[in-house]
C-alpha cells in the first residue's frame, strides 16, 4: 500500500475543496450565462453564439481545474466514493452534462434561432449541471457503512 | 447579546427541524453551491472583463449593465441559503474563526462597493470611451477576485472547526442512521 501524500497533511483536502469551488464557479458559472442567454435572460445584446465564444475558453479551464483537483479529492479516500451513491449519480450526470455541452447545447448556440427548442436546451443544460451540484453535496451526507452492507 | 441571540434563534422550532432534517439541510448546502456557481461565474467573468482576459469584444458596460440584475438574484439565494445555514447552528458558528473571517469579509465587500461604485461600476459607458481600461477599474477587479475566492474559501473552512466544549450545543445535524456491523 502506497500513502498518497495528499493524507498526510490536514490542509490539503480542504485547500482542494477551494480550488474545486472555483473551478465550477468559472464552468458551471459561464455554462449557465449561455444557458439563460437561450431562454432570453440575462447578456440579451450578445447572441448565445457570442457568448460561447467569449467564455468557451474560461468554461474549458474551468472545467480541467474542476476536474483535476476532483481526481486528487477522490484519490484521497477512493473505497468511501466507490460505495458512495450519491457519487455515482454525480458522475452520471458530470458525463451526461458535459457530453450535452459540448454536442446538443453546441448545436443549440450554433443555430441562434432563440426558439422553444432553444430554451428547452437551456433547461435542460441548467438541470443537469443542478444535479451534479446536489449530487457532489450529498456526497458528504451519507454513511458509506449504509451502502456496504447494501453490497 | 449577539451569543444570547444565536442561542434563542437556533432553539426556534424551525431551525431545531432544519438542523436535524436529513434532506432539506443539504438541499439548502446544495442551492447554496448552485447559486455561488451562478453568481460566481457572473463575478468572474465581469472582473476578469476589467482586467482584459475575458470578453475583450464586448464592451465593458454591455457586461456590467446587464449582469447587475442576475448578480443580485444570485447573491440574493446564495445570502438566504446561507443565514438559514447559519442559524441552523448560531451558537457554534459563534465561536467559528471562519465564520467571523467570512463575515468581516463581507463587511470589506461592502467598503469595496461604497469605494468603487460610483468610480467605477456606474461609469462603464466611461470606462469604454477611454482608450483603456483606468487603473482604479482593474484595482477594483483585483480587489473583487481576491475578496470573493477568499469568502469562498472561508466558507468552506467553517465545516472543519469542532465546536469548542461546554456549549450548550442542541443535537448535531442528523445524517443517515447509522447501522454497525463489523467489516471483517
Amino acid at each position: 500500500m502506497i500513502a498518497n501524500p495528499l493524507n498526510s497533511s490536514e490542509l490539503a483536502f480542504p485547500i482542494l475543496e477551494c480550488i474545486h469551488i472555483v473551478g465550477f464557479a468559472l464552468s458551471v458559472g459561464t455554462i449557465a450565462l449561455v444557458d439563460f442567454r437561450l431562454l432570453g435572460i440575462g447578456m440579451t445584446r450578445q447572441t448565445p453564439l457570442e457568448l460561447a465564444r467569449d467564455t468557451g475558453l474560461w468554461t474549458l479551464a474551468g472545467l480541467v481545474l474542476m476536474a483535476f483537483s476532483g481526481l486528487l479529492l477522490f484519490s484521497s479516500d477512493p473505497d468511501m466514493y466507490y460505495n458512495n451513491i450519491p457519487f455515482d449519480m454525480k458522475m452520471f450526470f458530470l458525463v451526461l452534462a458535459i457530453v450535452f455541452n459540448y454536442t446538443i447545447h453546441r448545436r443549440a448556440v450554433l443555430s441562434g434561432s432563440g426558439g422553444v427548442r432553444e430554451k428547452m436546451v437551456g433547461v435542460v443544460s441548467l438541470a443537469l449541471w443542478m444535479c451534479v451540484i446536489f449530487g457532489g453535496i450529498f456526497i458528504g451526507f451519507v454513511n458509506p457503512t449504509l451502502d456496504i452492507n447494501r453490497v | 447579546m449577539i451569543l444570547s441571540l444565536a442561542l434563542w434563534v437556533q432553539a426556534t422550532a424551525f431551525f431545531t427541524y432544519l438542523r436535524g432534517s436529513a434532506y432539506t439541510y443539504p438541499c439548502i448546502l446544495a442551492l447554496h453551491m448552485v447559486a455561488i456557481s451562478l453568481f460566481g461565474g457572473m463575478i468572474l467573468m465581469t472582473d476578469l472583463r476589467l482586467l482584459g482576459l475575458a470578453m475583450r469584444g464586448r464592451p465593458v458596460a454591455d457586461v456590467i449593465d446587464q449582469l447587475r440584475v442576475p448578480k443580485r438574484f444570485g447573491l440574493l439565494l446564495a445570502v438566504t441559503c446561507g443565514v438559514l445555514m447559519l442559524c441552523c447552528k448560531a451558537e457554534e458558528y459563534y465561536y467559528n474563526p471562519f465564520v467571523r473571517a467570512k463575515l468581516s469579509l463581507f463587511v470589506l465587500l461592502i467598503v469595496h462597493t461604497l469605494v468603487f461604485r460610483g468610480s467605477v461600476y456606474t461609469r462603464a459607458a466611461e470606462i469604454d470611451r477611454a482608450p483603456r481600461v483606468p487603473g482604479i477599474a482593474k484595482l477594483a477587479a483585483v480587489l473583487s477576485l481576491v475578496l470573493w475566492i477568499a469568502v469562498a474559501c472561508m466558507g468552506r473552512g467553517i465545516g472543519y472547526i469542532e465546536p469548542p466544549w461546554g456549549i450548550h450545543a442542541a443535537a448535531p445535524a442528523v445524517q443517515a442512521p447509522v447501522l454497525e456491523t463489523p467489516r471483517s
